[in-house]
């Protein structure tokens, strides 16, 4: 083009050309690069638009406002179609990705029901000083029974249906026997710590002659048992509210009734409040009431036993079935209780 | 003991306006725990469970006693109608009716009484809905009597036909072994010795006494004449004999309780009045009584102090006095010391300051009690406590997929080593022993869940009891597990693994072993000690073991610091072939010792007899370059092709 004047109507022309020109190519542009070049050789410092605008200065002086106006609105509408373009690129260009497709897991193991409880249960019990402690399951006689004020021939030992070992009889300590209860544990606590205090958390395996649907010949207890100078009743209701509270939730109570066993004095029986009607009654509970096991204060007998002064300590203790505790706080019905102690896998990945 | 009292018959001995339900709680909070109350026709049964130490309360007499004591004590009025009897006859040591021999020491107290010209017949309607409500099936009138004195006040009461007993004459005394007897159920029994029996002037065995009566001596329809028979026996020999011979009646279960011997005047004037009145018969004039050593009451001392802080509550002298009266015991003060002189009843329960301690407190209402945690100095927890160590192995194992189970610890004979713990009394002989290693159980247990065909790893913490002489036996803590459809690499890389995280460092040695394959079983050692073992077993199992003590000697909680390298490792991977039957394990180790900047060397792959390992090459002070690595892999290479034989693959 030459430097002089020109037309202003073939410029205009022109102009308008060459924008439907890079319109239609920015349409059909299938990349970013593309549009990049597309703007390279429109917009770019020799682009073709660039290169009009130059000449607008050839011009006749009256037009040039009214062709500025024009020029303006062409590079506007370029700018705008390669942005539109730029962002619906942008949409279609992301990867196709499916975020609802399940993962892989990882091999998945299980810790017992049994041990979930054991943690649980010495959790709550460490928290207020309790030592966790562990005894002998195949126990003399004189620890299982004749220590904790129950001797031979008893009719009270037929409460526990017991197991022995058949092997001739220790002169002082009796028969062999399989621990019936963690109350076995409580003598050998006294001779171990000598001098109290005493707070001692015995978790162990006991053994039963029975298997029903409801017991099981093996199965495990947590003993508590306190012992300290100006120890009483309060302080075992004392423990168990805190236990019922921190174990099975803070609304839950529990409550004292007779009992008797040999080796305690007073003897209870412990109920907790019920978590499902919360005291009121009904047809989980006895009237608001569910049994957790048996209690009681320290016989003076046991102390002097575990080597005890009973004028200078007292003491109670308590000792309870895991599997039950648990399983009442969990709320499981497991209808069949020695189905806990199945091996199938069925039953043991599912907790 | 379970019971059941009716509220009909209760109530002829409690005068009370609170209603059963109510009368249930009570006697649950404070007394004996009433399990439920049904509602029977017009009556309430209240089913009750009775300590061993209460026997004077399995009755209904017994329940009315305690419900009159304790409803008082929730605001309910109640008193108790005492049973009195109509019967004018006399105590006396002799009698001209029998002539009688016994050993006090087997029956501190002998009665009886002869009534005769008796009329069998069924018992009026009233007493035989009561027995049939509480469960006893009605018979006739003397069958009747003696089950119901039995049920409403606890003495069990025996009746003999007069006429059998030869020369009427009886001799009380302890049997010899070997002797046989026939009790009216049918049964001949022979005596294991030392059971009470009565002999009569034919020396005839008429009465196990205590448990049953004999068949020779027993009342039939043609008796007209009975010997009404009330005693208490030697709660020993009662519980002896009725568990050689399994023959656990009603009577033996309360006889072997230690009967109150006060009671036996109650039951046999109660026994006379009913037989006078539903059987017409015409009771002598005394009543034999052999009690050569009447109760004395007891009496048990205790202090205000004592009884404080027994409950942890401050208690009036007063409101004790009262508590204990309404138990039926006297109470003395003298100044701050009591003294409570103990009723017949309550003789074989209350002997020291804590039984009357008892008797307070629930009086007073456990449920009135304040509830505070103790305060007081924190034990020092157990040294060494294996707790935490076995909850991580746990963990470690659960969190590699391992599944955790508890099996018994009982198992059959031939899962054991000779000489293991052999139970007295197994429930089967699939649990006769005390096992001695968990490998059969895990065995078990893996072969019960083999039909899906699934890789799983199970375990186990738990005990092994290995009988030690004269001691008990020593109970290993042992871990122990089974991988079923698993690779022995993967399975071997989970112990390699936990072993890791426990810094435990041990060694792998070849060694057959018992149930294991030929050549496919390792014993691990940690400084020659063996503290466990991994291998293949004879069923395609993957089996280990630890011993956790020493498993747990040789283990460290925290892993010792190893500062990090300042330079860059070489790392590369070197392919080897490996002549048949050349042990990798080794190959490793050797490797490892060859050259002390080779820092690390594993095996990434195998295919048939090509190894892959990745070497790193590492110093301290410095950046190995090509030059120093090529040193270092020379000598490696060499050391293989010199031991075992390897050759670079290209």
């Amino acid at each position: 083009m030459q430097e002089e004047t020109i037309n202003t109507n073939k410029f205009t022309s022109v102009l308008l050309d060459v924008k439907n020109e890079v319109l239609a190519q920015i349409v059909d542009a299938s990349s970013i690069t593309e549009l990049e070049e597309l703007r390279i050789a429109y917009l770019g410092r020799n682009g073709k638009v660039t290169n009009l605008i130059k000449n607008i200065k050839n011009l006749p002086k009256n037009e040039k406002k009214r062709v500025g106006s024009l020029i303006n609105e062409v590079k506007n509408t370029i700018l705008n179609a390669l942005a539109t373009q730029k962002n619906s690129f942008k949409e279609s260009a992301r990867d196709w990705f499916d975020a609802s497709i399940p993962g892989e897991k990882p091999i998945v193991g299980r810790l017992h029901l049994v041990t979930q409880a054991i943690r649980e249960i010495s959790n709550t019990f460490e928290k207020i000083g309790f030592t966790r402690v562990r005894y002998p399951e195949v126990e003399w006689d004189w620890y299982a029974f004749e220590s904790l004020n129950i001797p031979k021939n008893h009719p009270a030992r037929d409460d526990w249906e017991t197991f022995f070992i058949d092997t001739p009889p220790h002169a002082r300590y009796g028969l062999m026997a399989l621990t019936p209860h963690t109350s076995s544990g409580q003598v050998r606590e006294m001779m171990r710590v000598k001098e109290p205090p005493i707070r001692m958390l015995n978790i162990a395996k006991n053994y039963r002659r029975q298997s029903d649907i409801s017991h099981v010949p093996m199965f495990h207890q947590f003993e508590g048992l306190v012992i300290d100078e100006g120890i009483s009743i309060i302080h075992l209701k004392g423990t168990l509210d805190y236990f019922a509270r921190n174990f099975f939730g803070k609304d839950r109570k529990t409550r004292l009734r007779p009992h008797h066993f040999q080796f305690t004095e007073p003897s209870f029986e412990v109920d907790i409040s019920c978590g499902v009607c919360n005291g009121k009654g009904c047809r989980l509970c006895k009237e608001g009431w569910l049994e957790l096991g048996g209690a009681g204060m320290v016989h003076p007998t046991v102390l002097k036993n575990g080597k005890i002064n009973p004028n200078k300590y007292s003491g109670f203790a308590f000792g309870w079935g895991v599997e039950r505790t648990f399983m009442m706080k969990a709320g499981l019905e497991i209808g069949d209780i020695r189905l806990l102690y199945s091996t199938g896998l069925k039953f043991l990945r599912q907790f | 003991m379970d019971i059941i009292i009716s509220n009909n018959w209760l109530k002829d001995y409690l005068k009370t306006t609170a209603s059963p339900k109510k009368i249930a709680q009570c006697l649950s909070l404070s007394g004996p725990s009433v399990e439920k109350v049904e509602k029977k026709s017009n009556d309430y049964l209240y089913h009750i469970e009775i300590t061993t130490n209460r026997v004077d309360t399995a009755n209904v007499y017994g329940v009315a006693r305690e419900a009159a004591a304790i409803l008082p004590r929730f605001n309910l009025q109640a008193k108790l109608l005492p049973l009195r009897t109509k019967s004018k006859q006399s105590f006396s040591r002799k009698v001209n009716y029998l002539n009688v021999k016994v050993d006090s020491k087997l029956c501190p107290r002998f009665t009886a009484i002869l009534i005769k010209n008796v009329k069998i017949k069924p018992s009026p309607d009233h007493i035989q809905k009561r027995l049939t409500a509480v469960g006893v099936r009605p018979i006739n009138n003397i069958v009747d009597i003696s089950n119901y004195i039995m049920h409403e006040i606890g003495q069990p009461v025996h009746t003999f036909d007069y006429d059998k007993i030869h020369g009427s004459k009886m001799i009380l005394r302890a049997s010899k072994k070997d002797e046989k007897l026939t009790t009216l159920d049918g049964k001949t029994h022979k005596l294991p010795g030392g059971d009470i029996v009565i002999e009569d002037g034919d020396g005839r065995l008429i009465d196990l006494a205590g448990i049953m009566g004999g068949q020779n001596s027993a009342v039939d329809s043609k008796t007209k004449n009975v010997l009404l028979f009330v005693q208490t026996y030697n709660p020993i020999n009662i519980r002896k004999t009725y568990m050689s011979l399994a023959q656990r009646t009603e009577a033996a279960v309360l006889f072997e309780k230690d009967l109150d011997t006060e009671l036996v005047s109650l039951g046999i004037k109660r026994g006379i009045d009913l037989f006078t009145e539903l059987a017409d018969g015409m009771p002598e004039n005394k009543i034999l009584d052999i009690y050569p050593k009447p109760y004395k009451a007891n009496k048990v001392a205790t202090t205000l102090a004592f009884i404080e802080k027994g409950l942890g509550i401050k208690l009036s002298k007063s409101e004790i006095t009262k508590y204990l009266n309404l138990l039926g015991f006297e109470a003395s003060w003298k100044g701050n010391n009591l003294e409570a002189l103990v009723p017949s009843f309550r003789a074989r329960d209350i002997f020291i300051a804590e039984d009357l301690l008892e008797e307070i407190a629930r009086l007073y209402g456990y449920h009135n009690l304040p509830s505070t945690l103790m305060t007081g100095a924190i034990p020092d927890s157990l040294p060494d406590a294996p707790f935490h160590f076995e909850d991580n192995i746990k963990n470690l194992l659960s969190g590699w997929g391992g599944i955790e189970t508890y099996t018994l610890s009982m198992v059959p004979e031939s899962s054991v080593k000779k000489g293991a713990l052999k139970l007295k009394n197994p429930l089967g002989k699939g649990s006769s022993f005390m096992r001695t290693s968990l490998l059969p159980s895990l065995v078990k247990a893996a072969k019960a869940n083999t039909g899906g065909g699934g890789a799983f790893h199970l375990f186990e913490i738990a005990n092994v009891y290995l009988p030690r002489k004269n001691m008990l036996p020593d109970e290993k803590m042992m871990l122990a597990g089974i991988f079923a459809n698993t690779s022995y690499r993967k399975a071997k890389g989970v112990i390699e693994a936990l072993l890791g995280k426990l810094n435990a460092k041990v060694r792998f040695v070849a060694e057959d072993g018992k149930g294991f394959s030929a050549s496919k079983r390792n014993i691990i050692k940690s400084n020659n000690i063996k503290i466990g073992q991994l291998g293949i077993l004879e069923e395609d199992l993957i089996y280990y073991d630890f011993d956790t003590s020493l498993l747990n000697n040789i283990s460290q909680n925290i892993a010792s610091y190893t500062p990090i390298p300042k330079y860059p490792a070489q790392i590369e991977d070197m392919t080897l072939i490996l002549p048949p039957k050349t042990r990798v394990g080794d190959i490793v180790i050797s490797i490892k010792s060859s050259h002390k900047n080779l820092a690390k060397a594993e095996l990434v792959s195998v295919y048939k007899n090509t190894h892959t390992f990745r070497f790193w090459y590492q110093h301290p002070d410095k950046t190995l370059n090509n030059k120093d690595v090529e040193i270092i892999r020379k000598k490696v290479v060499s050391n293989l092709k010199e031991k075992f034989g390897a050759r670079i693959k290209n």
